[in-house]
């Protein structure tokens, strides 16, 4: 579904991300692990067409999507949940709900919407207030259910964990199986990566901007590398 | 002049520079920059309305609506040539480019219509309005109803509409709203075009209002107008409008009621007053810087 071929990123002369190729397929849940400044968000975010890979293509249910405007990416098929959530904060929770549905024209957006709330019942309470009183986990939730709003094909997540107590970290990782249960393919980028590993079909570990190690999740976590360097032996 | 002629006044005066306030907001919300040519588009507009009125005999609707479309292009095209190419660039290279863009503006007209003012011809044909002892003049009547019907569509549109909604979107956070498929580009043009349109009708109500109109006409008013969305706090469009029409009331009762030549440095000390006290304006928002 995602092909990712080659691509090297360039912030000014730093070189971010070297030669990275991966690809995810249709129905999977890839994850792409690694520490604070691998290059994870930095892939994600090029993938989004926000920054430009100087080599290489990346290409989308067989077209190329290298040189596209970001914005045209929601119609093809692609949301993107940001890292940080990056919910617009002075907006109420069901007008940032209709700005994920932004692209649609279609007559199924209130079916969608009561599908979301009935995913996140917290948002449902909190459907006038604006993004920024919410908590962190709701403005998570929030994020999560606003992309889902375009009814994507490719559901592509930022650290959806960072900064949220573990019960709730638990619940995200529950949502995100049962997304990709429903039938959405997801691209997953997680500090996390014990949980990430345990939801993902296949994953790629990231050192310095390079993919050092890929497999199925299972045998990721089961390796001796990945052990030491991400799960604390 | 008795107190509620010249409130009268002040209001009508004030809901024009409301009009030309809303464009510095808009833009300045969705592009974060200060379009100093703005004021000048009020020019180009009051212009247009001389020469299809007085030169090429349009009637009236005719040229109000071409005053419009010539300032919706003039604003939209400034954005795409001048602006857009300097959309990463340091805030200091805009702001001298808007100031560029100015002087530019007013030096074409006056090329075209050389130094001496014209007068400005009596398009909006209104007897004036008698209410008991109090009399509203035509021009006034007209500015302070056609304010007020624009700002309550562009509340309205602003507030309920998808297209409103995205502009918002791309005001907080554009990178967001560009993951929601919105396109920056065409929201920024967009914006242009709103405020221009508006700047254009302030352009016509203040020719109306002062009766002429020359090539650095747009300044003055321009600047007031910056004054005014600062005064409400830039970025807000109710501050906008609450900015403009207090300014123009100030302006007003201080030429009425302590000097006209006074008039101007008392609105500048009561802008500089308000944000000794709220340095964001009467309804900006404290910006949260996030780490």
């Amino acid at each position: 579904m995602l092909k990712v071929n080659d691509i090297n990123v360039y912030y000014g002369n730093i070189h971010a991300i070297k030669g990275v190729s991966f690809e995810v397929n249709s129905g999977e849940t890839v994850s792409l692990i690694g520490a604070n400044g691998a290059g994870k968000s930095t892939i994600l975010q090029t993938v989004s067409g926000l920054l430009r890979s100087k080599t290489g293509f990346i290409e989308f249910m067989g077209e190329d999507i290298s040189h596209i405007e970001p914005f045209s990416l929601v119609t093809k098929g692609i949301a993107h949940v940001p890292e940080g959530r990056r919910v617009f904060l002075h907006m109420s929770v069901k007008e940032n709900l209709e700005m994920g549905a932004f692209t649609r024209k279609d007559k199924e957006i209130e079916k969608d919407l009561s599908g979301v709330f009935q995913r996140f019942p917290r948002l449902k309470e909190r459907l006038n207030q604006e993004a920024g009183t919410l908590s962190g986990g709701e403005q998570q939730m929030l994020a999560m259910g606003r992309a889902l709003m375009s009814r994507p094909k490719l559901l592509i997540l930022d650290e959806p964990s960072m900064g949220l107590a573990p019960i709730l970290v638990q619940q995200i990782f529950d949502i995100i199986r049962e997304l990709n249960k429903g039938g959405t393919t997801i691209l997953l980028v997680e500090q996390n990566a014990e949980m990430a590993l345990r939801i993902s079909n296949r994953a790629y570990v990231l050192e310095s901007g390079k993919v050092v190690l890929s497999g199925t999740g299972k045998d990721l976590a089961e390796s001796d590398t990945v052990k030491k360097a991400y799960l604390g032996g | 002049m008795d107190f509620l002629s010249t409130l009268i006044s002040g209001l009508s005066v004030g809901s024009i520079y409301a009009l030309i306030a809303l464009g510095y907001t808009m833009v300045y919300g969705i592009a974060k920059m200060l379009n100093f040519a703005h004021g000048d588009i009020i020019m180009v507009g009051a212009f247009t309305c001389v020469v299809a009125f007085s030169t090429w005999g349009m009637n009236v609707f005719v040229t109000i609506i071409l005053s419009v479309v010539v300032c919706v292009l003039v604003g939209v095209l400034i954005e795409k040539i001048a602006y857009k190419p300097l959309r990463k660039a340091p805030p200091l290279s805009v702001l001298i480019t808007a100031i560029g863009v100015s002087y530019f503006l007013q030096s074409t007209a006056l090329l075209i219509f050389g130094p001496n003012q014209r007068s400005f011809p009596h398009i909006i044909d209104i007897p004036p309005i008698k209410i008991g002892s109090l009399t509203i003049s035509g021009e006034a009547a007209a500015t302070l109803a056609c304010s007020f019907v624009l700002m309550a569509a562009l509340s309205f549109f602003i507030n309920r509409t998808t297209m409103g909604k995205a502009m918002r979107a791309v005001s907080e956070d554009k990178q967001a709203a560009e993951l929601m498929g919105i396109s920056v580009n065409r929201t920024i043009s967009i914006t242009f075009a709103i405020g221009s349109a508006l700047a254009s009708i302030a352009g016509i109500f203040f020719g109306a209002t002062y009766g002429f109109i020359g090539p650095y006409s747009g300044s003055m008013p321009g600047i007031k107008a910056f004054v005014a969305a600062v005064f409400g706090g830039i970025g807000s469009i109710p501050g906008a409008m609450l900015g403009g029409i207090l300014l123009g009331v100030i302006e007003n009762m201080s030429k009425a009621y302590i000097s006209t030549e006074l008039s101007d440095a008392i609105v500048f000390g009561v802008l500089i007053l308000v944000l000794l006290i709220k340095p964001t304006g009467l309804m900006g928002k404290a910006i949260n810087e996030k780490v």
